[in-house]
């Protein structure tokens, strides 16, 4: 724009030189008359590199219209980059894949009605959750940050708020306090927290799917502590609305769920890390939680999920850029206590609400192995015990007919660098009688402009 | 009510715990802030440092003992510039109020010294760059003594009650040290201009500071491994009249590439010990230095 800029000043100046006799004239002085004559030879040069501007910028906008295409910038000019500190850090992640199966349409999970976000996901090229983030501190105390997600459900975009969180800076509650409200991932088990795209498998493990349909992000306020002690230990609490699965139906009277957790970790020498914690999320589900695709099935009544999760790292060389090794396992027990519906086998008023009080065990454990900075592989087996429903439930979604949904799965990826992974897996999932469904995910991970922060 | 009465007992303990530290607990984020924290804080500091000699700095996974260290500590020094950027920000969350940015207890040593290489333009095309300019500032002694002064009048400020021992401490170490670079910077004399090459950029404060002149990197960009191709062409534009004496590397890098480049035009691959610990020499800051010229000062001679 420089070049634009410029002819504008010093036209003008010009019409400021060319008043400024006048304003002088009443003056009447001597001198002004040799200064009205250094005024008009400066004219004449100011006219002639008018004009010559003028016929540069003709040529510049004979080709190029008003593109701007060509402004230099000077070779002093300095650009300073610095981290976005006062600025909130903008991030998307792109998030693409090929799906293949074996076993056509819907593929269930024996005993389970699954949400939107436990299914499995669509065969064929896909574009995942594309994920925009927005975060920063607000001021001296807050921090805030909201994720929105783009995904396709059924033939229809749709905009997901994922997360939309302040939390407490340290300082204003006391050291190693820090209060979060809002809409986010909460404190459940390891991967909860965590965006799917951070996963280590392009599907979540199995207990996620079928008891919390991919994560539990509810409405609410959760309150934690690390404690002063020499090892990692972080107790906590959270009070939500109960409006996502496990739960449902909320009548918004005070809170509908709730959750209690600790963590421990520590360092066992310089190369081996740990952690583990224990998680328990309560809650009621007032008017109903529905799920299961196509043949809805309603639960009202209490949930109670307890999670106990276990992590360990481990860099072989010391490195962990070169090699490293993580072992990690959840195991999942939930207990529900209330009325199941099977909405679909009769339609309308005639549903009947069956007596419902049943425990159900998931588990997952994972390997992952970086052998060189660039690639790493893994290996999952994650499994589903369901109880066996009553009759009167027969043929519904949580009718598992006695069947253990299992799915082992091996992958590779390949990560570029911190911005960029492709990764390949194959699911060897039997999660219904007579399925057995060969799954082949192809995926690349990549994220524009603020990286989130990698979580310990 | 139990259970808030739990928290609060917990708090209350975390509170008469805290008071009951009497020394100021230092987290350094790499080996060398914590020896220079050694030097200066002595027997009235407890340093924890989250990573060591044979770990990339750039690379470091937020561990979960990171928060429990971070949470009690009073000063927190690290290099800065991007460089712990992966991981410190997610510490800092769980971090005390008494050492986040702009307090006293907040120390990035690249702010308080000369930055090279900052960059006109950044894109992540670039590879690994950092938009602050180039983070291992120690690797030139005069940044260490200016972080250190900086780290005093943390310490003073800090734990006002020892500041004579401190500044006692200081003393002693600055004169050494200047003593120090004196003697260095008359043994690496010869280096004047020996053409070198590195694996990644982490040389650059050593190479200016030494007056060695930087032919090539490994790396085909910053951050991203050495590739067979960009191996190639390096060896090609040695063998063009661009001759090396040296290829550096540091002591968390991977010997492959340097070792294959070694093999190819004879030209000696070092692993330098590149901060305190990186290798069996290199216990301190002083010898960290001692031992970077002399392990040059033996790969180069015969080739002026």
């Amino acid at each position: 724009m420089g070049s634009i800029f410029r002819p504008v000043v010093i036209l003008l100046s010009v019409i400021f030189a060319s008043q400024l006799p006048i304003i002088a004239k009443a003056d009447g002085h001597a001198e002004i008359e040799a200064l009205r004559d250094e005024i008009k030879s400066l004219r004449s040069v100011y006219e002639n590199r008018i004009s010559e501007l003028e016929s540069k910028i003709g040529k510049i906008q004979g080709p190029s219209a008003i593109s701007g295409a060509s402004v230099q910038t000077p070779a002093t000019a300095k650009r300073s980059v610095k981290g976005n500190a006062s600025n909130p850090s903008i991030g998307m992640v792109l998030n693409g894949r090929f799906n293949q199966y074996t076993v056509d349409g819907e593929a269930e999970v024996a005993g389970f009605a699954l949400g939107h976000e436990g299914e499995r996901k669509g065969a064929g090229f896909a574009v995942d959750h594309t994920e925009l983030n927005f975060s920063s501190n607000i001021d001296d105390k807050f921090y805030g940050s909201s994720t929105f997600a783009i995904a396709e459900h059924d033939g229809a975009t749709e905009v997901e708020l994922e997360e939309a969180y302040i939390q407490t800076l340290p300082g204003f509650m006391g050291d190693g306090v820090t209060l979060k409200m809002g809409r986010a991932f909460w404190t459940l088990g390891y991967l909860n927290e965590h965006h799917s795209h951070a996963d280590d498998f392009s599907d979540r493990p199995l207990p996620y799917r079928a008891i919390l349909d991919g994560g539990y992000n509810d409405d609410g306020v959760e309150i934690s502590y690390v404690l002063p002690t020499d090892f990692y230990t972080e107790i906590g609490m959270g009070l939500f609305r109960g409006n996502d699965i496990p739960f449902g139906g909320p009548d918004g009277k005070g809170h509908g769920s709730r959750s209690m957790f600790a963590r421990f970790g520590g360092d066992l020498g310089a190369n081996h890390s740990w952690r583990m914690g224990v998680y328990k999320l309560t809650g009621e589900s007032v008017s109903g939680r529905k799920a299961g695709h196509g043949n809805v099935v309603t639960f009202i009544g209490d949930t109670d999920v307890q999670i106990l999760d276990l992590r360990y790292t481990y860099a072989p060389t010391g490195n962990a850029r070169e090699k490293e090794i993580i072992v990690q396992h959840e195991t999942f027990w939930r207990e529900e206590n209330g009325t199941y519906e099977d909405t679909e086998d009769t339609p309308g008023a005639g549903a009947v609400a069956v007596n419902w009080d049943r425990d159900k065990v998931g588990s997952y454990t994972q390997l992952v192995y970086k052998f060189n900075p660039q690639w790493r592989v893994g290996l999952r087996y994650s499994e589903l015990i369901p109880p066996p429903a009553p009759a009167a439930l027969s043929g519904s979604h949580i009718d598992g007919g006695g069947f253990t949904p299992e799915m082992t799965s091996t992958m590779v990826d390949w990560t570029n660098s911190e911005f960029s992974r492709v990764r390949l897996q194959f699911n060897d999932a039997q999660l219904a009688a007579g399925q057995n469904d060969s799954q082949f995910l192809l995926q690349y991970i990549m994220s524009i402009g603020a990286h989130g922060a990698h979580k310990y | 009510m139990k259970r808030y009465f739990i928290a609060s007992t917990l708090m209350l303990l975390g509170v008469l715990c805290n008071n009951a530290f009497a020394k100021v607990s230092v987290f350094a984020c790499e080996p060398e802030w914590e020896a220079l924290a050694q030097e200066i804080g002595g027997g009235n500091i407890k340093v924890f440092t989250a990573t060591h000699a044979k770990q990339d700095p750039h690379h470091i996974r937020a561990r979960p003992s990171f928060v429990s260290k971070i949470r009690r500590a009073d000063l927190v020094i690290c290099s800065g510039a991007g460089l712990e950027a992966g991981w410190l920000p997610v510490l800092m969350q769980k971090a005390s109020a008494r050492v986040q940015p702009g307090t006293d207890g907040y120390l990035m040593a690249s702010d308080f010294v000369k930055i090279l290489e900052i960059p006109n333009a950044v894109d992540r095309s670039m590879g690994d760059i950092h938009p602050e300019g180039n983070p291992h500032v120690h690797l030139n002694p005069h940044n260490i003594l200016l972080v250190g002064q900086e780290l005093l009048q943390r310490l003073n400020r800090i734990d006002a009650a020892n500041a004579e021992f401190y500044n006692e401490r200081f003393q002693n170490f600055s004169s050494r040290w200047q003593q120090a670079i004196v003697g260095w910077e008359k043994d690496a004399v010869p280096l004047k201009e020996q053409p070198v090459i590195v694996h990644h950029k982490s040389f650059i404060y050593l190479i200016s500071w030494l007056n060695l002149k930087l032919v090539g990197s490994l790396e085909p960009r910053p951050g991203i491994p050495p590739t067979a191709s960009h191996l190639e062409s390096l060896l090609l534009k040695v063998k063009q009249g661009n001759p090396v004496n040296v290829i550096m590397r540091a002591s968390y890098e991977s010997a492959e590439a340097s070792e294959w480049l070694s093999g190819q035009t004879g030209v000696p691959a070092v692993m330098m010990p590149y901060t305190v610990g990186g290798d069996n020499e290199s216990t301190d800051l002083f010898s960290l230095f001692d031992r970077s010229i002399s392990l040059l000062i033996q790969n180069t001679s015969g080739n002026k």
